[in-house]
């Protein structure tokens, strides 16, 4: 929509938005159109998915907002889902008589801006337009400089769900004209004009994990992200296409975790040596912080440096450029296994200081600058005492990987998170490590909330401080570790689901990332949920079998790489 | 007369609320009705009719497939379990909702027995209430018929 189109449908915004509703059950459909009236909202209707996707081919101006139900005989509703995303880019809510979080989570993993169970209240559907306004929102951002002197402010407020938004839609129409009068004029910013490829180096990706940190994964809008970071010459369209890189991978890792595991990070490696984002920063590979020693040493076979170098590089996680397919993955990817996802979330906690707790048993990479802090220590402190076998464990990994995946990672995990949310662990990581800011208390949240909750699941001994950072955002801790096995081919494919994505961060940001972090977790951890548990108890007690131990190693391997992140 | 249709009105207004009280229906079917106004003063009833025919719709699809002969395929009776739950809990058929939840896990459970006296209850759940608010509907025509308006019924 243009901008002129955008303002003029503001003027009455909400009133006379565009809904098409799908549900091939009758009684629910003529309910939900009745509610939707009620809303004054402009209603289509269909019960089958397929006329759905006609009207929405027809005209892809048609709509503003579609809302269709799961469990559809014609077409699946998650499919559907997708290609609207996919094909129109439209905000997509889901409707369904299933309130089992793993539908939620395959929801907002698949590009929901929304998950609402049936019997849908009028109140749940009152607020449905904040999603086709932070999602055009959003778009306009990201197409538009970064320009902050517009009410950055503003774009927040309208973002609310607030029902008195007269002044808000107001405002957000001034805003489109200003960023528009912005985007023709010379800005100030350089930036804006060309959009000259910003390199995300690992400086860079750590502002930007702490500033989404800071700000809490569901409300890190680009805007406030750039605002936080200070960035001289970075605009908030390549905040928010990092941001989209970075939710993009977490859903792609949470769908792929398999094939990511297997691929990532080479595939990472490419992508991000592709993209201009991370730098590539030195891994320290033979990081000590493994206290595991000899594990570390066990990983080198890796050549870590090659791989992790690469891995590290921040042009993994910076793909934000390119995909998220960042590399970041590398940095723990060594082994697209689970355990890579158990090192993310390891790592994670490392940086807390009460995330030490949960790493404890995970040696931190020392030689992580960013681990240089008190934090650090103590949490290696505490690793080594937590974990004390671990270091035992990893050299029986098998993965040797992991270990260099752990101890080279560290440096380049803040930067070589391909997904957003190793980003964020990193930057909390590098936050805390670094002791700069006191976003690390909250980036943890939103990191530790990846790697929190496996953590959580594992019955480490120091645990609970952690996991509470850990979890602040949901038990997102298996995204973590999705991270690393993300697929750079997949990445790449993610591409397609720019829209998807899009409308997943635009509309809710905490869906996209949490979301996916939770599907991520339903995946990973459905899968391995009992693996990484047992990863991390087997790391503890060593009684895993090998494979679990393995697993259990990378993790950790990833994890002290994490931690080191950390 | 006055007399008539506050009698009436009364009537009406004691059988909504024992309906709520009985357990037949729930908060989502005061939503159906706060739904209804001038601009669409059949929507209760249109949505209803439209319930039931999905009741009998289902019940039949259900009913074939646990008729099989040979092996029941649980996972289509459960889709048409999970379809009864959705719409039922949108129009605030309590009974028959409550119904389906179990009827959801005697699928999972692949209890033959269990889904098909789960379903028997079902059919009957779903004709009692249509009964019910047949009588209901009827009540609200007498109390128009006499000149008065339909209370609105205050559930709490």
């Amino acid at each position: 929509m243009t901008v002129e189109q955008d303002c003029v449908a503001l003027d009455q915004f909400p009133v006379g938005m565009r809904v098409l509703a799908v549900d091939d059950d009758q009684t629910c459909l003529r309910i939900l159109e009745s509610l939707l009236h009620r809303c004054q909202y402009h209603v289509t209707t269909t019960n089958q998915a397929q006329k759905a996707l006609e009207l929405l081919r027809e005209n892809k101006n048609k709509f503003d907002l579609v809302i269709s139900d799961v469990d559809m005989p014609d077409m699946d509703g998650f499919k559907l889902l997708e290609l609207v995303g996919l094909e129109m880019d439209l905000p997509v809510i889901m409707l369904s008589a299933h309130s089992d979080p793993k539908y939620v989570m395959k929801g907002v993993t698949h590009g929901a801006c929304d998950y609402l169970l049936k019997p849908v209240r009028i109140e749940e559907l009152k607020n449905i337009w904040q999603h086709v306004v932070r999602s055009r929102f959003d778009k306009n951002r990201g197409s538009n400089n970064g320009d902050k002197k517009d009410g950055s402010g503003n774009n927040e407020g309208v973002a609310n769900s607030d029902p008195n938004n007269g002044r808000a839609n107001r405002k957000r129409k001034d805003q489109y004209n200003e960023d528009e009068d912005e985007e023709r004029d010379d800005n100030d910013d350089p930036s804006s004009q060309k959009k000259p490829r910003v390199v995300w180096t690992v400086e860079l990706h750590k502002k930007f994990v702490a500033a989404v940190n800071q700000l809490g994964f569901e409300k890190a809008m680009p805007k406030k992200i750039l605002d936080l970071m200070n960035v001289e010459k970075l605009t908030r369209e390549n905040v928010a296409s990092h941001l989209q890189k970075f939710r993009l991978y977490l859903k792609r890792i949470s769908g792929n975790q398999q094939a990511i595991m297997a691929n990532s990070d080479l595939h990472f490696l490419q992508m991000s040596n592709g993209l201009d984002g991370f730098h590539h920063r030195p891994i320290p590979v033979g990081s000590g912080q493994f206290h595991g020693g000899a594990a570390a040493a066990g990983m080198r076979p890796f050549s870590p440096n090659g791989i992790l170098g690469r891995l590290n590089t921040p042009s993994g996680i910076g793909g934000v450029r390119n995909n998220l397919s960042s590399p970041s993955s590398g940095m723990f990817l060594q082994n697209p296994t689970d355990l890579g996802k158990f090192h993310h979330v390891s790592s994670l906690p490392l940086n807390h200081i009460d995330g030490g707790n949960i790493l404890q048993g995970l040696p931190m990479p020392l030689e992580f600058d960013q681990l240089q802090t008190n934090n650090n220590k103590s949490i290696i402190a505490g690793n080594s005492m937590a974990f004390p076998s671990f270091p035992t464990q990893q050299s029986s990994l098998p993965n040797n990987n992991n270990h260099l995946v752990l101890e080279g990672h560290p440096q380049a995990s803040p930067s070589a998170f391909p997904g957003h949310q190793i980003n964020k662990r990193l930057e909390h990581w590098s936050n805390a490590v670094s002791s700069s800011s006191s976003t690390l208390p909250p980036a943890q949240n939103s990191n530790s909330i990846i790697i929190g909750h496996q953590f959580d699941v594992s019955p480490l001994p120091h645990s609970k401080p952690d996991s509470l950072e850990w979890n602040t955002q949901n038990a997102s801790s298996s995204y973590s570790i999705p991270f690393f096995y993300y697929d750079s081919s997949q990445m790449r494919q993610s591409g397609n689901y720019g829209p998807t994505t899009d409308a997943m961060l635009s509309s809710n940001p905490k869906e996209g990332f949490i979301v996916g972090q939770q599907k991520l977790q339903s995946g990973f951890m459905g899968a391995e949920a009992g693996s990484l548990d047992d990863i991390v108890n087997s790391t503890m007690k060593q009684e895993q079998s090998q494979g679990d131990l393995s697993e259990g190693d990378l993790g950790y391997g990833g994890f002290s790489s994490l931690r080191t992140c950390l | 007369m006055d007399a008539h249709v506050a009698q009436l009105q009364m009537q009406y207004r004691n059988y909504i609320l024992s309906l709520y009280q009985q357990g037949f229906l729930d908060d989502q079917f005061t939503e159906l009705k706060s739904l209804q106004d001038d601009g669409s003063p059949d929507f209760v009833a249109e949505v209803l009719s439209l319930f039931f025919d999905d009741c009998v719709k289902l019940v039949g699809n259900m009913a074939r497939a646990l008729d099989q002969t040979g092996t029941v395929d649980f996972c289509q009776v459960g889709a048409n379990v999970h379809q009864l739950k959705g719409s039922s809990s949108s129009v605030g058929a309590k009974r028959v909702k409550g119904l389906c939840i179990n009827f959801k896990e005697l699928c999972e459970a692949k209890n033959y027995e269990g889904c098909v006296r789960c379903l028997q209850q079902v059919d009957v759940e779903y004709k009692t209430l249509k009964a019910k608010l047949q009588d209901m509907f009827n009540l609200e025509k007498q109390i128009v018929q006499a000149g008065g308006i339909v209370p609105q019924v205050d559930i709490n």
